[in-house]
C-alpha cells in the first residue's frame, strides 16, 4: 500500500481497526478527539461499535463489560480522562480482561493544559488503581510506529488477557506524518477466548468474571496468577531503540516517545561539533528495559546518564533503579505542555560534560 | 551571491480576502502563511491574515505569528491563554477586517467541513464577488485521494460554511517523503476536479527545492514556493537560513 499522511489519532484509529477492534467506547477530549471522530465515520463501516458514553467513568465501565466477551476493544482519552479511567483499569486487570487503552497526555495536574507532555509516567507505568497489578505500556515515536504498536497492543492484550496502554504525548496524536499499514495483518497465535469469555451459558456451565475475592487465599491466589504473567512480560515484551551508541559516547541519553526525536536533532547537531553522545529510547515502559540501559550506561566510556522528558524526573526514577548508581543520573525535563527544542537539549549536554571535567579537574 | 532560483509564475489576485480552506493536513496553515508572505513581496501594502481555526489545537498558523509581524504583516489571533485554547473563539476584529477591506486579507480556517463552519457564522460579511475562497487539496490525504472524495470536501464544506469555493490549490504532498511524481500526480488530480467542478487551478503549492525540479518547467498554473514555518520540535529551522 502506498504511504498516506495522516494525523497521529486518525493513524491510530486505523490501525485499530486493521488489528481486527470490534469495539470501541469514548469520550471526547483534547488532544486526542480525532480518534473518535475517525472511528466514528469507519467503525460503522466494518460493522463495529462505536459508543460515545457519557463519561469517561461510563466509557471505562463499557470497555470492562465488552473486554469480558472476549472481543477487541478499546478506547482512547487524554490524561484527565484516563485518570477517571483508573478504576475500570484495577478491576479489568483483576478480572484478567484484554483491553487496550491509548493515552494521548496533555499537560497536568488537574486539568492542565491541551499542549503535549509525559507527565503520566507513574500513571501508566506504576498502576493508576489500585492493588498489586500492572498494564503493559507502550511508547511510540512516530506516527508510523503508533500505527505498529496500537496493532500490537490487542495482540498483547489477548496474549496476557490484561489490559495493555499505548501512551503518546500530544504530538503524537496532533501531528501529521506519513504511514503505511500493512497489505495484510498476520498475527502470531493467541490462546482462544473459548474457555473463559462471556458468550452466553445456552449450552455450557455459566462463567463468572470478577475482581472480587473475598477469602484472601483465593485473593492472594489471583495476585500470583497476575505476577506470574508480569514476570513472563518481563522476559517477553521488552522493547527498546538505540541511536548513535558507540565507544566513543562520553553520555547516554534516555528519553522516549518525541522527546527521543528531539534528542536525536541535538544529538546530530552535537556530532558535528565533534560531542559523541548516544540515545536509549525505551519503547515498552513497562516492562522497562531495565538490563538494556544497564549494559549501555556502564559501557568504558560512558561517565554520565541524562534522563530527558516532558515531565519532572517521572522515568528517572526506572532509569536509576536499572543502572543501580553505577553512573551518575541527571535529569533535564520541561513540563506543563512547553517541549524542550534541540537547543535546549544540548546546553543540558554540555552543561553535564563540564560538571565532569570540573570535578576532574578538582581531584 | 548570484540567486539561480527557477522563477515561476507567482499567483496574483485581484479579490482583497482569500479564504483558504480545504480537509485537514491539506497544508491549508502552510500555504496561509506563505501566501501571506508571497504578498507582501509582491508589493502588497496590507497585508493581515486572521487564525480562523477552531478544530486544532496545535499547527496552526498562529504558531507563525513572530515570523509575519516580523515581515509587517498583522496578525489576527487570539492572545493570552486563548492563544492555546481550542475552543471557538472568533475575535471581534476578524469580522472588522472583513468588512473594512483594507489591503488583502488571508483568512486561515480549520479542516473538513466542521472548520469550515466558522465561516457560515460570518457569511453575511463578505460582499458577493470581493472574495477568493480557494480548497486546498492534497491528494495523499485518505479522505481526499480520489475524485469522489474531493468533490464531496467541496460540497461539505459549501454547505457548511454556506460560501462557494472559487478555486482550487493543488498542494498535494507527503511532508519531507514529497517528490516531484507526488506533486505533479497531484495537480493531475486537481485538474479532474477542476473539470467536474468548473473551479479552475488557482495555483500549485509545494516546497521550493520540489518545484525547483525540470519536471515543473512546463506547468501551466502559477506556482506558490513554500518554506516551511510550522515544524515540528525536533525539524530544524537552521537549514533555511
Amino acid at each position: 500500500m502506498a504511504k498516506v499522511l495522516m494525523k497521529g489519532n486518525e493513524a491510530i484509529a486505523e490501525a485499530a481497526l486493521r488489528a481486527g477492534a470490534e469495539g470501541y467506547f469514548c469520550y471526547p477530549i483534547t488532544p486526542q478527539t480525532e480518534v473518535a471522530e475517525y472511528l466514528s465515520k469507519r467503525m460503522p463501516e466494518v460493522g463495529g461499535m462505536f459508543l460515545q458514553g457519557e463519561s469517561e467513568l461510563a466509557v471505562a465501565n463499557m470497555l470492562f463489560g465488552a473486554a469480558s466477551t472476549g472481543k477487541r476493544v478499546f478506547t482512547t482519552s487524554s490524561s484527565p480522562g484516563i485518570s477517571l479511567m483508573q478504576e475500570a483499569i484495577s478491576y479489568m486487570a483483576g478480572a484478567e480482561l484484554p483491553a487496550v487503552i491509548i493515552n494521548i497526555m496533555r499537560g497536568g495536574p488537574g486539568l492542565g493544559g491541551i499542549l503535549p507532555a509525559q507527565a503520566d509516567y507513574f500513571q501508566a507505568v506504576k498502576g493508576g488503581g489500585h492493588g498489586d497489578y500492572r498494564t503493559l505500556v507502550l511508547a511510540p515515536s512516530t506516527v508510523q510506529e503508533a500505527v505498529d504498536l496500537t496493532m500490537l497492543c490487542f495482540h498483547l492484550a489477548q496474549k496476557y488477557r490484561n489490559p495493555v496502554m499505548m501512551i503518546g504525548d500530544g504530538m503524537i496524536g496532533q501531528m501529521m506524518e506519513a504511514v503505511e499499514f500493512p497489505e495484510s495483518y498476520e498475527e502470531p497465535p493467541l490462546p482462544s477466548t473459548d474457555e473463559w469469555a462471556a458468550t452466553g451459558a445456552l449450552d455450557r456451565k455459566a462463567r463468572i468474571i470478577k475482581s472480587l475475592f473475598l477469602d484472601p487465599v483465593g485473593l492472594e491466589n489471583n495476585v500470583l496468577i497476575l505476577e506470574k504473567k508480569y514476570q513472563q512480560m518481563i522476559r517477553e515484551e521488552v522493547r527498546c531503540e538505540s541511536y548513535k551508541i558507540s565507544a566513543e559516547n562520553k553520555i547516554l541519553i534516555v528519553a522516549y516517545g518525541t522527546m527521543a526525536r528531539i534528542c536525536q536533532t541535538a544529538i546530530d547537531e552535537l556530532e558535528a561539533d565533534g560531542v559523541s553522545v548516544g540515545l536509549f529510547r525505551p519503547i515498552s515502559l513497562y516492562p522497562f528495559p531495565e538490563k538494556e540501559i544497564l549494559r549501555e550506561a556502564t559501557r568504558k566510556n560512558i561517565k554520565s546518564v541524562l534522563t530527558i522528558e516532558m515531565s519532572m524526573a517521572q522515568m528517572m526514577e526506572d532509569v536509576e533503579r536499572a543502572i543501580q548508581g553505577r553512573r551518575p543520573v541527571h535529569f533535564f525535563g520541561r513540563s506543563g505542555g512547553i517541549v524542550p527544542t534541540p537547543e535546549e537539549v544540548k546546553e543540558q549536554v554540555l552543561k553535564v560534560l563540564s560538571i565532569k571535567r570540573r570535578t576532574a579537574k578538582k581531584k | 551571491m548570484i540567486s539561480l532560483v527557477k522563477q515561476h509564475r507567482l499567483p496574483t489576485f485581484s479579490k482583497s480576502i482569500l479564504i483558504i480552506v480545504g480537509g485537514y493536513g491539506s497544508g491549508k496553515s502552510e500555504v496561509a502563511v506563505n501566501l501571506s508572505r508571497q504578498l507582501v513581496n509582491a508589493g502588497s501594502a496590507q497585508v493581515a491574515i486572521a487564525d480562523l481555526d477552531i478544530v486544532n489545537p496545535y499547527f496552526r498558523s498562529r504558531e507563525a505569528s513572530e515570523q509575519l509581524t516580523s515581515l509587517g504583516i498583522r496578525t489576527i489571533n487570539p492572545t493570552g491563554g486563548q492563544h492555546y485554547a481550542d475552543l471557538p473563539i472568533i475575535l471581534p476584529e476578524v469580522k472588522g477586517a472583513i468588512e473594512q477591506r483594507q489591503g488583502v486579507l488571508v483568512l486561515d480556517v480549520g479542516g473538513d467541513d466542521v472548520g469550515a463552519r466558522v465561516l457560515s457564522s460570518l457569511s453575511g460579511s463578505f460582499e458577493e464577488g470581493a472574495y477568493e475562497m480557494l480548497l486546498v487539496l492534497n491528494g495523499n490525504r485518505p479522505f481526499t485521494a480520489d475524485l469522489d472524495g474531493c468533490l464531496k470536501m467541496i460540497n461539505d464544506i459549501e454547505s457548511s460554511s454556506r460560501l462557494k469555493f472559487t478555486g482550487i490549490v493543488s498542494n498535494t504532498h507527503l511532508l519531507e517523503e514529497t517528490t516531484a511524481q507526488i506533486a505533479l500526480d497531484g495537480l493531475e488530480l486537481a485538474r479532474q476536479v477542476s473539470r467536474r467542478s468548473d473551479l479552475p487551478v488557482a495555483f500549485l503549492s509545494g516546497l521550493k527545492e520540489i518545484i525547483e525540479c525540470d519536471e515543473f518547467d512546463n506547468v501551466d498554473v502559477p506556482i506558490l514556493p513554500l518554506e516551511r514555518l510550522l515544524l515540528k520540535p525536533w525539524e530544524s529551522s537552521a537549514g533555511d537560513e
